[in-house]
């Protein structure tokens, strides 16, 4: 449980939020969804909810659906028309390096592929903001640095904010403009603020080599370890 | 041994197995009475068609067996939504279909007889329940273990329950039922015979019910003969179906 969360997301902002298991990271971003409704307090985005996009762990794409299908659904589900709808989904997925693979089932996809599938299907939907929660954990090293390099080109360009979970300390410096560190649950809380002055655009692989990461990186694992082991003092 | 050619070895061995069967039905090692040779067998399935009067019977247990598959499934499939999405119809239909599902549902034969004479909505009926409580613990089980993260992929791109029911829940249930099709299809089949068995004056059962009175074997095989092929040749399209629909899997 996490309670006293108070954090803000700007405009083409990436935030992350690192902490320990169990700190809540993944239930404030499905109260954020409305997936989750808040024991108290409130969640503002001030937002349409289609303008709210979650990229999760799983692709959770829906099997019996082509990849066409599956980056037009959120579109149809709001309203387009389906011919206008597959027409953009097409297009979303060659943007994601994915023509011609329209017509295959997901079961037929590689995991990046499936991931760039769940990718283009939030962003068919011209989200102003993006929750993650570790959406690229299950993917092997190469294919996540080439999916997240297209990620990250594309919110930049897009101006999209985002709000990502992940227990990768180097993941969310090389992406990331702010990162939140949550203590140890439950009632966990946001104990460490950091800004990350990496300048954009960034190459998330490059981005290791700059001045600040390798201090940053050292401080923020200090600062997570030595909350761990607070904790496991107190217990 | 090279695995293409396993059907080879097998219909090679069944050619072996008939000939050794006539063989032995010649020599008079066995009674026809009890079990005929499969030249005597297939004299008999030859006479059944020649004269044209199996078409009735077979027309009857196809409609019987069909009628119920198809009102089966649709109520089948019907009450387990309801009942995976509505908690009230899931507390009042389970523990009745939990108690049909437990008893064998053909001793039922005997009452819609009674209840629809001996014509074929009896047979339907029969057919109908037996297909209707598989299809029924199917969907209802099959909704309850769709994965969760499809339904909140759905919720969180703005679909609401209808949407859910046409995007997840129906597809899911869809790819339930197909996978269980062939069992259904066997379901539909025993209701329909055993229902001629019971009381008819036509159908494959009924036949079969002739053949056992007046202690004709060879009869008796051909009509089994003839039920195994029917029902395979179902199994097949049900198969194929299977495979198209299900192809993304």
């Amino acid at each position: 449980m996490l309670e006293g969360a108070s954090l803000a997301v700007e405009d083409g902002q990436f935030v992350s939020l690192v902490g320990p298991s169990g700190s809540g990271k993944s239930s404030l971003l499905r109260a954020v969804i409305g997936l989750q409704a808040p024991l108290s307090g409130t969640v503002e985005t001030g937002l349409a909810p289609s303008q709210v996009g979650i990229l999760f762990q799983d692709d959770a794409l829906l099997p019996w659906k082509t990849a066409r299908d599956n980056v037009a659904l959120g579109l149809t589900l709001n309203g387009a028309e389906r011919k206008a709808a597959l027409a953009q989904a097409e297009a979303w997925l060659a943007r994601l390096d994915l023509a011609g693979f329209g017509d295959r089932f997901p079961r037929h996809l590689s995991g990046g592929q499936r991931k760039r599938v769940a990718l283009a299907q939030v962003l068919a939907m011209k989200p102003k903001l993006i929750l993650m929660d570790e959406p690229f954990a299950s993917l092997d090293a190469i294919v996540r640095a080439r999916v997240v390099k297209d990620l990250v080109a594309l919110v930049e360009r897009e101006n999209i904010s985002v709000l990502l979970v992940t227990h990768d300390l180097e993941e969310a410096l090389t992406l990331s403009d702010e990162i939140y560190l949550l203590s140890q649950g439950p009632r966990a809380r946001i104990i460490q603020h950091y800004a990350v002055p990496i300048p954009r655009p960034r190459d998330p692989v490059l981005s290791r080599t700059h001045p600040v990461f390798a201090p940053l990186y050292e401080k923020i694992w200090a600062d997570l370890s030595r909350e761990v082991d607070h904790r496991a003092e107190a217990a | 041994m090279a695995p293409r050619y396993t059907w080879l070895r097998q219909f090679a061995a069944f050619l072996l197995l008939l000939a050794i069967w006539e063989a032995a039905g010649r020599a008079g090692l066995l009674n026809p009475l009890y079990l005929p040779s499969p030249s005597q067998i297939a004299a008999a399935l030859v006479e059944l068609f020649a004269d044209g009067r199996i078409w009735p019977h077979l027309e009857a247990t196809f409609a019987a067996a069909l009628g119920g598959l198809v009102l089966g499934v649709a109520v089948g499939v019907a009450l387990g939504v309801a009942a995976a999405l509505v908690q009230l119809i899931a507390e009042l239909l389970e523990p009745v279909m939990t108690l049909l599902n437990a008893v064998p549902r053909v001793i039922l034969a005997p009452l819609f007889v009674i209840w629809l004479g001996i014509g074929l909505a009896s047979k339907i009926a029969l057919s109908f329940i037996l297909v209707a409580v598989l299809i029924f613990f199917t969907v209802f089980t099959g909704i309850r273990q769709v994965d969760r993260r499809i339904v909140e992929r759905v919720v969180t791109l703005g679909g609401d329950r209808w949407a859910l029911i046409r995007h997840v829940y129906l597809p899911a249930v869809t790819a339930w039922v197909l996978s269980n099709l062939k069992i259904a299809v066997g379901f539909a089949f025993t209701g329909a015979l055993v229902g001629e068995f019971v009381a008819a004056t036509h159908g494959l059962g009924y036949l079969l019910s002739f053949a056992q009175s007046t202690y004709n074997a060879a009869l008796m095989f051909a009509l089994i003969f003839l039920i195994l092929v029917v029902v395979l040749l179902i199994f097949a399209i049900a198969g194929r179906l299977e495979k198209y629909l299900l192809r993304w899997n």
